[in-house]
Protein backbone atom coordinates (compact mmCIF):
# COMPACT_ATOMS: atom_id res chain seq x y z
CA UNK A 1 0.00 0.00 0.00
CA UNK A 2 1.40 3.34 -0.74
CA UNK A 3 1.89 5.65 1.97
CA UNK A 4 -0.36 8.54 0.49
CA UNK A 5 -3.48 6.09 0.58
CA UNK A 6 -2.91 5.41 3.76
CA UNK A 7 -2.78 8.64 4.71
CA UNK A 8 -6.14 8.84 2.78
CA UNK A 9 -7.72 5.99 4.65
CA UNK A 10 -6.39 7.71 8.31
CA UNK A 11 -8.23 10.64 7.03
CA UNK A 12 -11.24 9.12 6.22
CA UNK A 13 -11.50 7.50 9.64
CA UNK A 14 -10.81 10.17 11.58
CA UNK A 15 -13.22 12.22 9.58
CA UNK A 16 -16.34 9.54 10.78
CA UNK A 17 -14.94 9.43 13.70
CA UNK A 18 -16.03 13.13 14.13
CA UNK A 19 -18.81 12.80 12.58
CA UNK A 20 -20.21 9.57 15.02
CA UNK A 21 -19.27 11.81 17.49
CA UNK A 22 -21.35 9.89 20.20
CA UNK A 23 -20.79 6.28 19.37
CA UNK A 24 -16.92 6.81 19.45
CA UNK A 25 -16.80 8.27 22.83
CA UNK A 26 -19.01 5.07 23.35
CA UNK A 27 -16.52 2.90 21.63
CA UNK A 28 -13.67 3.98 22.95
CA UNK A 29 -15.38 3.90 26.71
CA UNK A 30 -16.62 0.66 26.62
CA UNK A 31 -13.04 -0.68 25.25
CA UNK A 32 -11.39 1.35 28.36
CA UNK A 33 -13.56 0.33 30.82
CA UNK A 34 -13.39 -3.44 29.41
CA UNK A 35 -8.62 -3.23 28.93
CA UNK A 36 -9.14 -1.56 32.83
CA UNK A 37 -11.28 -4.67 34.11
CA UNK A 38 -8.82 -7.08 32.22
CA UNK A 39 -6.10 -5.64 33.78
CA UNK A 40 -7.22 -5.33 36.97
CA UNK A 41 -7.82 -8.76 37.12
CA UNK A 42 -4.47 -9.76 35.77
CA UNK A 43 -2.34 -7.42 37.90
CA UNK A 44 -4.34 -9.58 40.88
CA UNK A 45 -3.57 -13.05 39.37
CA UNK A 46 -0.36 -11.95 38.57
CA UNK A 47 0.57 -10.97 42.32
CA UNK A 48 -0.91 -13.40 43.59
CA UNK A 49 1.12 -16.44 41.78
CA UNK A 50 4.33 -13.79 42.59
CA UNK A 51 3.03 -14.53 46.35
CA UNK A 52 2.68 -18.18 45.93
CA UNK A 53 6.03 -18.75 44.38
CA UNK A 54 7.59 -16.69 47.02
CA UNK A 55 6.01 -18.67 49.53
CA UNK A 56 6.93 -22.12 47.52
CA UNK A 57 10.06 -21.54 47.29
CA UNK A 58 10.82 -20.96 51.18
CA UNK A 59 12.45 -23.69 53.14
CA UNK A 60 11.94 -22.16 56.32
CA UNK A 61 9.18 -24.10 58.96
CA UNK A 62 8.57 -22.68 61.64
CA UNK A 63 7.42 -25.56 64.57
CA UNK A 64 5.36 -23.58 67.44
CA UNK A 65 5.52 -25.77 70.51
CA UNK A 66 2.94 -25.74 73.49
CA UNK A 67 2.71 -23.22 75.77
CA UNK A 68 2.90 -25.43 79.10
CA UNK A 69 6.38 -27.21 78.38
CA UNK A 70 9.02 -27.11 80.72
CA UNK A 71 12.70 -26.46 79.46
CA UNK A 72 13.62 -29.92 79.17
CA UNK A 73 10.72 -30.57 77.32
CA UNK A 74 11.43 -27.99 75.05
CA UNK A 75 15.14 -29.22 74.45
CA UNK A 76 14.25 -32.77 74.00
CA UNK A 77 11.61 -31.37 71.03
CA UNK A 78 15.00 -29.74 69.37
CA UNK A 79 17.41 -32.93 69.76
CA UNK A 80 14.81 -34.98 67.56
CA UNK A 81 14.16 -31.97 65.44
CA UNK A 82 17.88 -32.06 64.96
CA UNK A 83 18.24 -35.15 63.03
CA UNK A 84 15.57 -34.17 60.55
CA UNK A 85 17.27 -35.12 56.57
CA UNK A 86 18.25 -31.95 54.95
CA UNK A 87 18.38 -29.94 57.76
CA UNK A 88 20.64 -26.84 57.63
CA UNK A 89 20.06 -24.58 60.11
CA UNK A 90 17.72 -24.39 63.65
CA UNK A 91 17.47 -21.46 65.61
CA UNK A 92 14.85 -21.13 68.65
CA UNK A 93 12.79 -18.29 68.65
CA UNK A 94 11.43 -17.83 72.46
CA UNK A 95 8.08 -16.04 73.23
CA UNK A 96 10.00 -12.77 73.93
CA UNK A 97 12.45 -12.87 71.03
CA UNK A 98 9.21 -13.53 69.11
CA UNK A 99 7.47 -10.56 70.37
CA UNK A 100 10.43 -8.49 69.81
CA UNK A 101 11.02 -9.27 66.21
CA UNK A 102 6.96 -8.84 65.72
CA UNK A 103 7.18 -5.08 67.20
CA UNK A 104 10.22 -4.76 64.55
CA UNK A 105 8.27 -5.34 61.78
CA UNK A 106 5.42 -4.15 62.62
CA UNK A 107 7.41 -0.22 62.39
CA UNK A 108 5.38 2.41 62.96
CA UNK A 109 2.31 0.46 64.34
CA UNK A 110 3.68 -1.23 66.98
CA UNK A 111 1.89 0.94 69.40
CA UNK A 112 -0.69 -2.08 68.11
CA UNK A 113 1.12 -4.28 70.96
CA UNK A 114 -0.54 -1.99 73.63
CA UNK A 115 -3.46 -3.61 73.23
CA UNK A 116 -2.38 -6.92 74.52
CA UNK A 117 -1.54 -5.36 77.68
CA UNK A 118 1.82 -7.25 78.19
CA UNK A 119 0.58 -10.90 77.52
CA UNK A 120 2.35 -11.97 74.97
CA UNK A 121 0.16 -14.72 72.85
CA UNK A 122 3.35 -16.11 70.46
CA UNK A 123 4.35 -19.47 71.37
CA UNK A 124 8.16 -20.63 71.51
CA UNK A 125 9.25 -21.75 68.16
CA UNK A 126 12.05 -23.68 66.17
CA UNK A 127 12.79 -22.30 62.80
CA UNK A 128 13.99 -24.74 61.07
CA UNK A 129 15.90 -24.03 57.54
CA UNK A 130 16.48 -26.96 54.80
CA UNK A 131 17.71 -27.70 51.57
CA UNK A 132 15.26 -27.52 49.10
CA UNK A 133 11.42 -26.58 49.83
CA UNK A 134 10.53 -30.52 49.14
CA UNK A 135 12.04 -31.82 52.33
CA UNK A 136 10.24 -29.47 54.33
CA UNK A 137 6.66 -30.57 52.92
CA UNK A 138 8.17 -34.29 53.74
CA UNK A 139 9.48 -32.85 57.20
CA UNK A 140 6.52 -30.94 58.68
CA UNK A 141 3.95 -33.99 57.89
CA UNK A 142 6.40 -36.07 60.61
CA UNK A 143 6.91 -33.29 63.10
CA UNK A 144 3.47 -32.17 63.82
CA UNK A 145 2.96 -35.58 65.52
CA UNK A 146 5.79 -34.92 67.54
CA UNK A 147 4.98 -34.73 71.44
CA UNK A 148 4.97 -30.68 72.56
CA UNK A 149 4.46 -29.38 69.26
CA UNK A 150 1.34 -27.37 68.72
CA UNK A 151 1.32 -26.73 65.42
CA UNK A 152 3.86 -26.76 62.36
CA UNK A 153 3.68 -23.76 59.62
CA UNK A 154 5.31 -23.58 56.40
CA UNK A 155 4.67 -21.57 53.18
CA UNK A 156 3.35 -24.87 51.30
CA UNK A 157 -0.36 -24.48 53.19
CA UNK A 158 -0.48 -21.11 52.37
CA UNK A 159 0.66 -21.57 48.94
CA UNK A 160 -2.50 -24.00 48.13
CA UNK A 161 -5.00 -21.24 50.18
CA UNK A 162 -3.63 -18.92 47.51
CA UNK A 163 -4.10 -20.83 44.73
CA UNK A 164 -7.37 -21.57 45.33
CA UNK A 165 -8.32 -17.92 45.50
CA UNK A 166 -6.21 -17.42 42.20
CA UNK A 167 -8.42 -20.00 40.73
CA UNK A 168 -11.43 -18.33 41.70
CA UNK A 169 -10.06 -14.96 40.63
CA UNK A 170 -8.63 -16.48 37.04
CA UNK A 171 -12.56 -18.10 36.20
CA UNK A 172 -14.60 -14.71 37.57
CA UNK A 173 -12.23 -12.81 35.74
CA UNK A 174 -12.73 -14.83 32.30
CA UNK A 175 -16.25 -14.69 32.37
CA UNK A 176 -16.36 -11.32 33.16
CA UNK A 177 -13.77 -10.39 30.26
CA UNK A 178 -15.75 -12.68 27.53
CA UNK A 179 -19.24 -10.85 28.52
CA UNK A 180 -17.06 -7.17 28.25
CA UNK A 181 -15.87 -8.54 24.96
CA UNK A 182 -18.75 -9.50 23.22
CA UNK A 183 -20.03 -5.85 24.13
CA UNK A 184 -17.62 -4.05 23.01
CA UNK A 185 -17.71 -6.10 20.05
CA UNK A 186 -21.18 -4.81 20.06
CA UNK A 187 -20.75 -1.30 20.12
CA UNK A 188 -17.92 -0.91 18.13
CA UNK A 189 -19.64 -2.86 15.29
CA UNK A 190 -22.73 -0.26 15.58
CA UNK A 191 -20.22 2.53 15.27
CA UNK A 192 -18.53 1.46 12.06
CA UNK A 193 -22.32 0.26 10.89
CA UNK A 194 -22.88 3.29 11.76
CA UNK A 195 -20.21 4.86 9.20
CA UNK A 196 -21.04 2.42 6.46
CA UNK A 197 -24.66 3.80 6.53
CA UNK A 198 -23.37 7.39 6.46
CA UNK A 199 -20.90 6.43 3.48
CA UNK A 200 -23.07 4.08 1.66
CA UNK A 201 -23.30 6.79 -1.38
CA UNK A 202 -19.51 6.90 -1.74
CA UNK A 203 -19.14 3.41 -1.27
CA UNK A 204 -21.36 2.96 -4.35
CA UNK A 205 -19.20 5.23 -6.57
CA UNK A 206 -16.30 3.68 -5.23
CA UNK A 207 -17.49 0.73 -6.67
CA UNK A 208 -18.44 1.87 -9.95
CA UNK A 209 -15.01 3.15 -10.81
CA UNK A 210 -13.42 0.15 -9.84
CA UNK A 211 -12.11 0.99 -6.27
CA UNK A 212 -10.54 -2.79 -5.08
CA UNK A 213 -12.88 -4.35 -1.76
CA UNK A 214 -9.93 -3.98 0.32
CA UNK A 215 -9.23 -0.48 -0.36
CA UNK A 216 -12.87 0.48 0.64
CA UNK A 217 -12.48 -1.84 3.38
CA UNK A 218 -9.68 -0.56 4.82
CA UNK A 219 -11.13 3.39 6.40
CA UNK A 220 -13.91 0.79 8.68
CA UNK A 221 -11.15 -1.50 9.71
CA UNK A 222 -8.73 1.72 10.80
CA UNK A 223 -11.67 3.07 12.61
CA UNK A 224 -12.35 0.20 14.07
CA UNK A 225 -8.62 0.05 15.03
CA UNK A 226 -8.42 3.56 16.19
CA UNK A 227 -11.05 3.13 18.52
CA UNK A 228 -9.34 0.15 20.10
CA UNK A 229 -6.33 1.68 20.50
CA UNK A 230 -7.50 4.88 22.11
CA UNK A 231 -9.71 2.75 24.49
CA UNK A 232 -6.32 0.28 24.95
CA UNK A 233 -4.74 3.70 26.09
CA UNK A 234 -6.87 5.39 27.77
CA UNK A 235 -7.05 1.92 30.20
CA UNK A 236 -3.17 1.27 30.61
CA UNK A 237 -3.12 5.07 32.02
CA UNK A 238 -5.75 4.25 34.69
CA UNK A 239 -4.47 0.56 35.13
CA UNK A 240 -0.82 2.71 35.80
CA UNK A 241 -2.62 4.91 37.99
CA UNK A 242 -4.64 2.61 39.88
CA UNK A 243 -1.89 -0.18 39.99
CA UNK A 244 0.17 2.83 42.05
CA UNK A 245 -1.84 4.01 43.91
CA UNK A 246 -3.24 0.35 45.63
CA UNK A 247 0.30 -1.13 45.97
CA UNK A 248 1.18 1.77 47.91
CA UNK A 249 -1.54 1.69 50.05
CA UNK A 250 -0.81 -2.46 50.54
CA UNK A 251 2.97 -1.32 51.37
CA UNK A 252 2.19 0.88 54.15
CA UNK A 253 -0.40 -1.90 55.63
CA UNK A 254 0.94 -4.86 55.24
CA UNK A 255 4.96 -4.44 54.27
CA UNK A 256 5.72 -7.81 54.54
CA UNK A 257 3.84 -8.87 51.13
CA UNK A 258 5.73 -9.42 48.23
CA UNK A 259 4.53 -7.03 45.32
CA UNK A 260 5.47 -7.31 41.72
CA UNK A 261 7.34 -4.06 40.59
CA UNK A 262 5.43 -2.51 38.40
CA UNK A 263 8.23 -1.82 35.73
CA UNK A 264 9.08 -4.31 33.61
CA UNK A 265 5.48 -6.00 34.45
CA UNK A 266 3.78 -3.11 33.09
CA UNK A 267 4.84 -2.97 29.74
CA UNK A 268 3.83 -6.42 28.85
CA UNK A 269 0.68 -5.71 30.42
CA UNK A 270 -0.14 -2.81 28.21
CA UNK A 271 1.07 -4.31 25.40
CA UNK A 272 -1.43 -7.31 26.16
CA UNK A 273 -4.09 -4.39 26.61
CA UNK A 274 -2.85 -2.51 22.97
CA UNK A 275 -3.31 -5.86 21.66
CA UNK A 276 -6.38 -7.24 22.61
CA UNK A 277 -7.98 -3.68 21.98
CA UNK A 278 -6.83 -3.40 18.31
CA UNK A 279 -7.68 -6.95 17.52
CA UNK A 280 -11.61 -6.09 19.15
CA UNK A 281 -11.76 -3.01 17.31
CA UNK A 282 -10.85 -5.04 14.23
CA UNK A 283 -13.04 -7.96 14.48
CA UNK A 284 -15.66 -5.27 15.35
CA UNK A 285 -15.43 -3.36 12.34
CA UNK A 286 -15.14 -6.66 10.64
CA UNK A 287 -18.17 -8.06 11.12
CA UNK A 288 -20.16 -4.49 10.21
CA UNK A 289 -17.90 -4.22 7.11
CA UNK A 290 -19.11 -8.46 6.41
CA UNK A 291 -22.68 -7.42 7.19
CA UNK A 292 -23.97 -4.08 5.98
CA UNK A 293 -21.52 -3.48 2.78
CA UNK A 294 -21.71 -6.19 -0.10
CA UNK A 295 -18.55 -5.27 -1.89
CA UNK B 1 -16.61 -4.99 -27.78
CA UNK B 2 -19.17 -6.42 -26.07
CA UNK B 3 -21.08 -9.63 -26.59
CA UNK B 4 -24.43 -11.59 -25.14
CA UNK B 5 -24.67 -15.07 -26.11
CA UNK B 6 -28.16 -16.73 -24.95
CA UNK B 7 -28.27 -14.93 -21.71
CA UNK B 8 -31.09 -15.41 -19.57
CA UNK B 9 -32.01 -13.56 -16.67
CA UNK B 10 -34.40 -14.52 -13.82
CA UNK B 11 -34.82 -12.66 -10.34
CA UNK B 12 -35.06 -14.53 -7.09
CA UNK B 13 -38.28 -13.17 -7.37
CA UNK B 14 -39.66 -14.96 -10.40
CA UNK B 15 -39.03 -12.10 -12.38
CA UNK B 16 -37.80 -13.09 -16.08
CA UNK B 17 -35.75 -9.99 -16.98
CA UNK B 18 -33.88 -11.64 -20.16
CA UNK B 19 -34.79 -14.25 -21.88
CA UNK B 20 -32.37 -15.59 -24.35
CA UNK B 21 -30.94 -12.17 -25.59
CA UNK B 22 -27.62 -12.57 -27.77
CA UNK B 23 -26.52 -9.39 -29.47
CA UNK B 24 -22.88 -7.71 -30.04
CA UNK B 25 -21.84 -4.16 -30.24
CA UNK B 26 -18.39 -3.24 -32.05
CA UNK B 27 -15.39 -0.97 -31.00
CA UNK B 28 -16.36 2.28 -31.48
CA UNK B 29 -20.01 2.07 -31.71
CA UNK B 30 -22.64 4.08 -30.03
CA UNK B 31 -25.86 2.00 -29.64
CA UNK B 32 -29.14 2.72 -27.51
CA UNK B 33 -30.71 0.25 -25.46
CA UNK B 34 -34.31 1.20 -25.42
CA UNK B 35 -37.79 -0.11 -23.79
CA UNK B 36 -41.29 0.51 -21.78
CA UNK B 37 -39.55 0.21 -18.07
CA UNK B 38 -39.43 -3.17 -16.39
CA UNK B 39 -38.50 -4.47 -20.12
CA UNK B 40 -34.80 -5.60 -18.97
CA UNK B 41 -32.93 -2.61 -19.67
CA UNK B 42 -31.07 -1.75 -16.42
CA UNK B 43 -30.95 -5.84 -16.20
CA UNK B 44 -28.77 -4.98 -19.41
CA UNK B 45 -26.59 -2.99 -16.95
CA UNK B 46 -26.09 -4.54 -14.26
CA UNK B 47 -25.08 -7.57 -16.16
CA UNK B 48 -22.08 -5.61 -18.01
CA UNK B 49 -21.08 -4.22 -15.02
CA UNK B 50 -20.94 -7.47 -13.27
CA UNK B 51 -23.38 -6.38 -10.43
CA UNK B 52 -25.26 -9.19 -11.25
CA UNK B 53 -24.81 -12.66 -13.18
CA UNK B 54 -27.18 -14.32 -15.33
CA UNK B 55 -28.14 -17.97 -15.16
CA UNK B 56 -27.25 -18.95 -18.20
CA UNK B 57 -25.32 -18.08 -21.49
CA UNK B 58 -22.16 -15.60 -21.46
CA UNK B 59 -21.76 -11.83 -21.44
CA UNK B 60 -18.03 -10.90 -22.93
CA UNK B 61 -16.57 -7.81 -22.66
CA UNK B 62 -13.11 -6.96 -24.71
CA UNK B 63 -13.19 -10.97 -25.60
CA UNK B 64 -13.22 -11.59 -21.99
CA UNK B 65 -16.26 -13.89 -20.65
CA UNK B 66 -16.72 -11.98 -17.29
CA UNK B 67 -19.59 -13.99 -16.21
CA UNK B 68 -16.43 -16.37 -15.10
CA UNK B 69 -14.65 -13.47 -14.08
CA UNK B 70 -13.33 -14.07 -9.84
CA UNK B 71 -14.71 -11.83 -7.54
CA UNK B 72 -11.43 -9.91 -6.73
CA UNK B 73 -11.07 -9.18 -10.41
CA UNK B 74 -14.34 -7.03 -10.59
CA UNK B 75 -12.97 -4.07 -9.95
CA UNK B 76 -10.20 -4.03 -12.60
CA UNK B 77 -13.27 -4.72 -14.90
CA UNK B 78 -15.25 -2.01 -13.61
CA UNK B 79 -11.98 0.53 -14.44
CA UNK B 80 -12.86 -0.67 -18.16
CA UNK B 81 -16.12 0.57 -17.96
CA UNK B 82 -16.93 4.17 -17.44
CA UNK B 83 -20.73 3.85 -15.78
CA UNK B 84 -23.03 6.85 -15.74
CA UNK B 85 -26.10 7.20 -14.03
CA UNK B 86 -29.95 9.05 -14.66
CA UNK B 87 -29.40 10.17 -10.70
CA UNK B 88 -25.79 11.82 -11.63
CA UNK B 89 -24.42 10.48 -8.11
CA UNK B 90 -22.15 13.14 -7.24
CA UNK B 91 -20.87 12.86 -3.89
CA UNK B 92 -22.79 16.50 -2.17
CA UNK B 93 -19.70 17.32 -0.36
CA UNK B 94 -17.00 17.43 -2.55
CA UNK B 95 -16.41 19.82 -5.60
CA UNK B 96 -16.40 19.14 -9.18
CA UNK B 97 -12.57 18.85 -9.36
CA UNK B 98 -12.71 16.52 -6.45
CA UNK B 99 -15.85 14.49 -8.03
CA UNK B 100 -14.10 13.63 -10.60
CA UNK B 101 -10.83 12.90 -9.17
CA UNK B 102 -12.42 10.45 -7.19
CA UNK B 103 -12.49 7.95 -9.64
CA UNK B 104 -8.83 7.98 -10.22
CA UNK B 105 -7.87 8.42 -6.49
CA UNK B 106 -9.87 5.44 -5.50
CA UNK B 107 -7.35 3.55 -8.26
CA UNK B 108 -4.02 5.12 -6.54
CA UNK B 109 -3.22 7.21 -9.27
CA UNK B 110 -0.16 10.02 -9.07
CA UNK B 111 -1.43 13.14 -7.65
CA UNK B 112 0.39 14.93 -10.45
CA UNK B 113 -1.38 12.41 -13.08
CA UNK B 114 -4.98 12.98 -11.44
CA UNK B 115 -4.32 16.64 -11.99
CA UNK B 116 -3.72 16.55 -15.30
CA UNK B 117 -6.57 14.13 -16.44
CA UNK B 118 -9.02 15.62 -14.53
CA UNK B 119 -8.25 19.48 -15.38
CA UNK B 120 -8.17 18.02 -19.53
CA UNK B 121 -11.98 16.02 -19.22
CA UNK B 122 -13.11 19.02 -17.46
CA UNK B 123 -12.30 21.12 -19.94
CA UNK B 124 -13.76 18.41 -22.41
CA UNK B 125 -17.23 18.92 -20.66
CA UNK B 126 -16.90 22.67 -20.96
CA UNK B 127 -17.00 22.31 -17.19
CA UNK B 128 -13.24 23.99 -16.57
CA UNK B 129 -14.48 27.06 -14.92
CA UNK B 130 -16.85 25.35 -12.10
CA UNK B 131 -14.21 22.94 -11.22
CA UNK B 132 -14.37 24.51 -7.45
CA UNK B 133 -18.46 24.78 -7.46
CA UNK B 134 -20.06 22.06 -5.29
CA UNK B 135 -22.64 20.25 -7.05
CA UNK B 136 -25.46 21.82 -5.24
CA UNK B 137 -24.05 24.76 -7.17
CA UNK B 138 -24.78 23.28 -10.62
CA UNK B 139 -27.60 23.20 -13.20
CA UNK B 140 -29.17 18.99 -13.63
CA UNK B 141 -27.39 19.17 -17.12
CA UNK B 142 -23.99 20.22 -15.59
CA UNK B 143 -23.96 17.73 -13.09
CA UNK B 144 -24.38 15.00 -15.65
CA UNK B 145 -21.62 16.40 -17.13
CA UNK B 146 -19.45 16.04 -14.60
CA UNK B 147 -20.75 12.74 -13.72
CA UNK B 148 -19.30 11.86 -17.31
CA UNK B 149 -16.47 13.51 -17.14
CA UNK B 150 -15.76 11.10 -13.85
CA UNK B 151 -17.07 8.34 -16.49
CA UNK B 152 -14.28 9.25 -19.23
CA UNK B 153 -11.45 9.97 -16.94
CA UNK B 154 -10.20 6.69 -17.00
CA UNK B 155 -10.46 6.15 -20.60
CA UNK B 156 -12.37 3.36 -20.17
CA UNK B 157 -13.43 1.18 -22.88
CA UNK B 158 -16.88 1.36 -22.97
CA UNK B 159 -18.55 4.10 -21.59
CA UNK B 160 -22.44 2.53 -20.28
CA UNK B 161 -25.03 5.65 -19.69
CA UNK B 162 -28.61 4.41 -17.56
CA UNK B 163 -31.39 6.70 -18.54
CA UNK B 164 -28.71 9.63 -18.41
CA UNK B 165 -31.12 12.09 -20.14
CA UNK B 166 -34.11 10.81 -17.74
CA UNK B 167 -34.06 13.61 -14.92
CA UNK B 168 -33.36 16.76 -17.83
CA UNK B 169 -35.57 18.92 -20.16
CA UNK B 170 -35.28 18.22 -23.45
CA UNK B 171 -33.02 21.02 -24.44
CA UNK B 172 -29.93 19.94 -22.03
CA UNK B 173 -30.66 16.63 -22.92
CA UNK B 174 -29.48 16.97 -26.39
CA UNK B 175 -26.40 19.00 -25.49
CA UNK B 176 -25.88 16.03 -22.95
CA UNK B 177 -26.43 13.78 -26.22
CA UNK B 178 -24.26 15.66 -28.15
CA UNK B 179 -21.10 15.38 -25.93
CA UNK B 180 -21.75 11.75 -25.79
CA UNK B 181 -21.54 11.86 -29.34
CA UNK B 182 -18.39 13.86 -29.66
CA UNK B 183 -16.73 10.72 -26.86
CA UNK B 184 -17.97 8.27 -29.28
CA UNK B 185 -16.38 10.11 -32.25
CA UNK B 186 -12.75 10.07 -30.61
CA UNK B 187 -13.34 6.49 -30.27
CA UNK B 188 -15.03 5.43 -27.62
CA UNK B 189 -17.89 2.73 -27.66
CA UNK B 190 -20.95 3.94 -26.34
CA UNK B 191 -23.93 1.87 -24.75
CA UNK B 192 -26.73 4.21 -23.61
CA UNK B 193 -29.97 2.83 -21.93
CA UNK B 194 -32.87 5.03 -23.01
CA UNK B 195 -36.57 5.67 -23.25
CA UNK B 196 -36.68 8.92 -24.65
CA UNK B 197 -38.02 8.57 -28.16
CA UNK B 198 -36.59 11.90 -29.08
CA UNK B 199 -32.77 10.99 -28.38
CA UNK B 200 -33.38 7.88 -30.52
CA UNK B 201 -34.75 9.84 -33.72
CA UNK B 202 -32.24 12.95 -32.75
CA UNK B 203 -29.43 10.83 -32.26
CA UNK B 204 -29.85 8.59 -35.29
CA UNK B 205 -27.83 5.60 -34.34
CA UNK B 206 -27.80 1.72 -34.27
CA UNK B 207 -30.87 1.13 -31.34
CA UNK B 208 -31.84 -2.24 -29.80
CA UNK B 209 -35.13 -2.74 -28.50
CA UNK B 210 -35.55 -5.02 -25.50
CA UNK B 211 -39.33 -5.74 -24.85
CA UNK B 212 -40.01 -8.38 -21.96
CA UNK B 213 -36.80 -9.70 -21.62
CA UNK B 214 -36.34 -10.14 -25.26
CA UNK B 215 -34.55 -8.46 -28.46
CA UNK B 216 -37.61 -7.51 -30.35
CA UNK B 217 -35.61 -5.34 -33.21
CA UNK B 218 -32.05 -3.85 -33.76
CA UNK B 219 -31.67 -1.42 -36.44
CA UNK B 220 -28.92 0.81 -37.73
CA UNK B 221 -30.79 4.07 -38.37
CA UNK B 222 -32.71 5.09 -34.83
CA UNK B 223 -34.85 7.56 -37.06
CA UNK B 224 -36.83 4.44 -38.51
CA UNK B 225 -37.26 2.84 -35.47
CA UNK B 226 -40.76 3.61 -33.64
CA UNK B 227 -42.18 2.06 -30.49
CA UNK B 228 -44.91 0.55 -31.67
Amino acid sequence: MKIRTFRYFVKEAVKSMRRNGLMTIASISTVALSLFILGIFTCGVVNLDNLASNLESQVEVSVYLQDNLTTPEIMDVGKKLKVMPGLTKMEFVSKQEALQRFEQRLGDQKDMLQALDGNNPLPNAYVLTFETPEQVKDTAATVTKFKGVDSVHYGQDVVEQIFKITQIIRIGGIILIVFLACATLFIISNTIRLTVFARRKEIAIMKYVGATNGFIRWPFLLEGVILGFIGAAIASACVWEFYLFVTGEVQNSLAFLPIVPIVPFFYKLAGGLFAVGILVGAVGSAISIKQYMKV
Amino acid sequence: MIEFNHVNKVYDNGAVALQDVTLHVDKGEFVLVCGPSGAGKSTFIKLLSHEILPESGTVMVNDMDITRLKKRKIPYLRRRLGIVFQDFRLLPNKTVFENVAFALEVIEEKPSVIKKKVSHVLELVGLAHKANDLPEDLSGGEQQRVAIARAIVNNPLVLIADEPTGNLDPNTSRDIVDLFKQINNAGTTVVMVTHDMDIVSYLDKRVIAIEEGRVVSDRMRGAEYRED
